[in-house]
């Protein structure tokens, strides 16, 4: 095979990454949280409620968008779940006095300034810029 | 004050309480709901269902403060009319404290929900279901009362079993529960003539292990609950020695799809002592569920289950000794605060949910349902 047609391939394979990536959400943290990389499944139990520390024991405070694209893409590509299931688990938390709902936000923007205001607060938007005050976590499989 | 000022005033408060509030993370929900059922042959729940009954209504509010990251307080206020069954008399639903050391261990104490299978904690909560009435084998609407919540302690945590392990959640209680006196089972004795006034009551312990599989959206899960009761009436006594409710139960998540089922057994062995005489309550129930789901749209939710109880203590060829319950059900979320939901029932048997006080005519063997309701939760 031909370098051009490696470098074709490639360029292919970067591009459907990109694409793929395109259609997820970034996830961000107060800068002071101790982790950049988290596993799905700590990701899941956190927003789930199920788990509430992040690995240095630190507090965890998950934070939401109250609904749109971003809300929907993130339930989706991390937990599996539509917004109604996700409503419904935390409905049952509450209404069973096993947890209260995680703060949820109209703005994408209101939500990183208070991800960037409040220690162990993590979150998702659709995109961030240099200026947010947030660091980004990558999602780990 | 102006009677068009106090009106919009009024409207203005009851607009803001629709939305959860959240002042100073003081946390309030609260949901409301009234069904409507239509039964082809028998009064059902107590309600003149085969002329189409509305007696059916349901309410909550609940209130929870985090105090710190470890400590939680709430309370849940809770009303129900379901036929003659429960008033107009506003109960505690749970109220407790829940202190977490870490994902590991946590404790709550006060009136805690009691955990039971894959629904009997949020059974009363009509919101978090596709399903109007819950296979009535497991969790017999009539009789939610008595194992919803007991009051005492309870000890839960999460525990990881590496990456390829999952995770089990486990808890552990430990309390007094009661028989409410506007339940079904002292209506059941109320229409023989036995009244009680004061609520039966006994110790109560027991725990709960499940398992989250390595395999997405797999968990499997066993649960023992111990239950006595002691009780007494102007005419007669009533004593129920320990015995062992367990549930098995397995449900599976993927995307648009959910399956559960459960298989639950209690096996009790009551007596009623009036005067000289002893009336042996002989009881060994035996129930299990099967159900899907899909979720055709944002909006719209399909599902069946089929649900199957006996009473092994007792001839199980008699219909009053028998339930047996294929349904269709159908959800529709308005939004995210208004549903609607209606529900097919091909019923067999009268072991369940079928009065005699309501049915002075006798039982026929089958019976129909019709079964909807509409909720608002915020």
């Amino acid at each position: 095979m031909s370098k051009a047609n490696w470098l074709i391939i490639l360029l292919a394979f970067v591009g459907c990454c990109s694409a793929a990536n395109a259609q997820d959400v970034v996830l961000v943290a107060n800068k002071g949280v101790p982790i950049s990389t988290i596993r799905e499944a700590d990701l899941r139990a956190l927003f789930r409620g199920t788990k509430t520390r992040f690995p240095d024991g630190s507090h965890a405070v998950p934070v939401t968008l109250k609904g749109g694209p971003a809300h929907e893409v993130f339930l989706r590509n991390h937990l599996d779940e539509s917004p109604a299931d996700f409503q419904a688990q935390w409905r049952k938390a509450v209404f069973t006095g096993q947890g209260v709902m995680p703060k949820a936000f109209d703005s994408e923007a209101a939500l990183i300034e208070y991800v960037a205001a409040t220690p162990g607060a993590v979150g998702y938007v659709s995109r961030i810029s240099p200026q947010d005050n947030v660091k980004p976590l990558a999602a780990l499989k | 004050m102006p009677r068009p000022t106090s009106l919009f005033l009024l409207a203005c408060i009851c607009t803001s309480a629709l939305y959860a509030q959240d002042l100073s993370d003081i946390h309030v929900h609260g949901f409301v709901t009234q069904g409507f059922i239509f039964s082809s042959n028998n009064n059902y729940l107590t309600m003149h269902t085969s002329a189409g009954s509305l007696q059916w209504t349901d309410g909550a509010v609940s209130i929870a403060d985090s105090l710190s990251d470890n400590l939680r307080v709430g309370i849940q206020l809770h009303m129900y009319q379901l036929g003659q069954l429960g008033g107009p008399n506003v109960d505690v639903d749970w109220a407790s404290g829940d202190y977490k050391i870490n994902d590991y261990l946590g404790f709550r104490a006060g009136k805690v929900k009691t955990v039971i299978g894959l629904f009997n904690d949020s059974q009363d909560v009509d919101a978090v279901f596709l399903w109007t009435l819950l296979p009535q084998g497991s969790y017999p609407i009539d009789n939610e009362g008595f194992f919803l919540a007991h009051l005492g302690g309870e000890m839960y945590g999460y525990l990881p079993l590496g990456n390829r392990g999952g995770r089990l959640r486990y808890d552990g209680y430990v309390g007094e529960s009661s028989l409410p006196t506007d339940g079904g089972y002292v209506k059941q004795l109320a229409d023989t003539g036995f009244v009680f006034t004061t609520a039966p009551s006994g110790k109560t312990y027991g725990g709960d292990v499940r398992w989250e599989t390595p395999l997405r959206g797999l968990m499997v899960g066993s649960s023992a609950d111990v239950q006595a009761l002691d009780g007494s009436s102007p005419e007669a006594t009533l004593h129920i020695s320990p015995f062992i409710l367990g549930a098995q139960y397995a449900q599976f998540t993927r995307g648009k799809f959910y399956f559960a089922g459960e298989y639950d057994r209690a096996p009790a062995s009551g007596i009623l002592t009036v005067g000289p005489a002893v009336i042996p309550l002989p009881l060994d129930g035996r129930a299990w569920y099967g159900m899907g789901s899909y979720r055709l749209s944002k909006k719209l939710q399909l599902g069946s289950y089929y649900s199957h109880y006996v009473n092994k203590a007792l001839d199980t060829r008699l219909p009053a000794n028998y339930s047996k319950d294929w349904v269709a059900s159908g959800r529709y979320d308005f939004n995210s605060y208004f549903y609607g939901k209606l529900e097919g029932h091909f019923l067999r048997g009268t072991g369940l949910g079928d009065y005699t006080s309501t049915n002075p005519n006798g039982l026929k063997p089958n019976s129909n349902m019709l079964v909807a309701k509409i909720g608002f939760n915020f």
